[in-house]
């Protein structure tokens, strides 16, 4: 079973997702952060297979954290999970960083362990 | 579900690699020249009035070819001429896909046929702002996508009346408020009352009650929700070539007061009539 770190500002959002993840019996919660300087922090200690991440959050944001977690491991599998998705210039900023995609908010379910189980 | 950009409609349909969508935002962004570097390119300016352009940039919040106009630079006719040699010489994401290679040009136009399908929902209907705002296209853009996201996310079908200029807001139960900064200042606001709350908190985690959750967690939701609308609107401005700054929202209780309009700043309020006889407010905080 994969483990997924979840990194939101939003306990809605983790709980959405961790439902989404744990009911598919494939993936596991590794952890929440819920900005990017914990997710830096938590991705050292629970060592996620893949990491889920928003981008528009306070102390540390989406894009500054994937800087960081790229550069401390280029092999990080990081999707962002995020309402900014479609904003065409936030979008290629991702993948250059590294993301390996973005999926915009609203999600749907199918569409979340699809890109998943794809990575 | 949600306002996309092209390339990124492709890479979840399977349509392109990751490594390929990138190449093509690079082609974009060495063919798709900025108004300055058109100008240049056109022998409009010379290097020094561009450089004096940009250093007025840096003093005042004006687009290039504005402040060129302003500094008599450039007429009104040649800016017209630059922005034409833009749209004509723009190069989309999909044909520098095919144009790489990545993409087929009858795979384009059938991917274009089902993007558009994908995102007819968020076509902007036509509401009334009042003349005297700025960026009354992203406004618009705001108050369509409340209503379109409201049905669509939270199940809520509504009707509104046309927008109205105030000084000053009741939050009702509470506020969830989102800053924009950028091209695009001001703040986004969605009064809710509580039995909106609840039918929000619903959708968003999914449940069919959500009695027992902590206050935090419902309060939660509804920052979400905004956060959602905001990213969206954001995106679909984009499309429309205007870009501008989210911040994280923050939640105003009825408790803390009304809302009021700072200085520089109008209230443009469209009263929100929810399918069960609730009414919420939008309300657009916008500075000039």
């Amino acid at each position: 079973m994969k483990k997924v770190l979840i990194v939101d500002d939003s306990i809605a959002v983790a709980r959405q997702l961790e439902k989404i993840l744990t009911g598919s019996e494939e993936f596991e919660v590794a952890g929440h952060a819920k900005n990017g300087a914990e997710a830096i922090k938590m991705k050292q200690t629970t060592r996620p297979d893949l990491i889920c991440m928003d981008m528009n959050m306070p102390v540390m944001d989406g894009l500054t954290a994937l800087r960081t977690l790229m550069a401390m491991d280029p092999n990080a599998k990081v999707v962002m999970v995020t309402s900014l998705g479609g904003v065409g210039d936030k979008f290629a900023e991702a993948l250059r960083l590294g993301a390996k995609t973005v999926i915009s908010k609203p999600f749907d379910a199918d569409a979340v362990l699809q890109t998943l189980r794809d990575l | 579900m949600a306002v996309k950009f092209f390339g990124q409609f492709l890479l979840e349909h399977h349509a392109v690699k990751q490594e390929d969508l990138l190449k093509a935002i690079e082609l974009q962004e060495t063919t798709n020249l900025k108004f300055g570097a058109t100008a240049l390119a056109m022998g409009l300016i010379s290097l020094t009035s561009f450089e004096r352009v940009h250093n007025a940039q840096r003093l005042e919040d004006l687009k290039f070819g504005d402040m060129a106009i302003k500094l008599g630079i450039l007429t009104e006719e040649q800016v017209k001429q630059v922005l034409i040699r833009q749209k004509n010489n723009h190069l989309y994401i999909g044909e520098a896909l095919v144009r790489i290679g990545a993409l087929s040009s009858e795979d384009l136009k059938h991917y274009l046929d089902a993007f558009k399908e994908d995102q007819a929902p968020y076509v902007v209907d036509r509401i009334v702002i009042p003349a005297e705002v700025s960026h009354p296209q992203v406004w618009e853009i705001c108050a369509d996508l409340t209503f379109k996201l409201l049905l669509r996310v939270a199940g809520l079908a509504t009707r509104t009346t046309a927008g109205q200029i105030s000084d000053t807001l009741d939050p009702l139960f509470q506020a969830a408020i989102m800053p924009f900064k950028g091209t695009v200042q001001g703040r986004y606001a969605l009064c809710v009352t509580e039995a909106t709350r609840l039918a929000i908190a619903k959708a968003i985690l999914k449940e069919d009650s959500v009695a027992g959750e902590a206050e935090e967690v419902l309060n939660d939701t509804v920052l979400e929700f905004v956060n959602i609308i905001c990213g969206n609107i954001a995106a679909k401005s984009a499309q429309l070539g205007v870009s501008f700054e989210i911040d994280p929202p923050y939640m105003h209780p009825s408790s803390a007061g009304s809302l009021n309009a700072q200085p520089g700043e109008k209230i443009l309020t469209f009263p929100i009539h929810v399918a069960d006889g609730d009414a919420i407010i939008l309300a657009l905080f916008i500075k000039d």
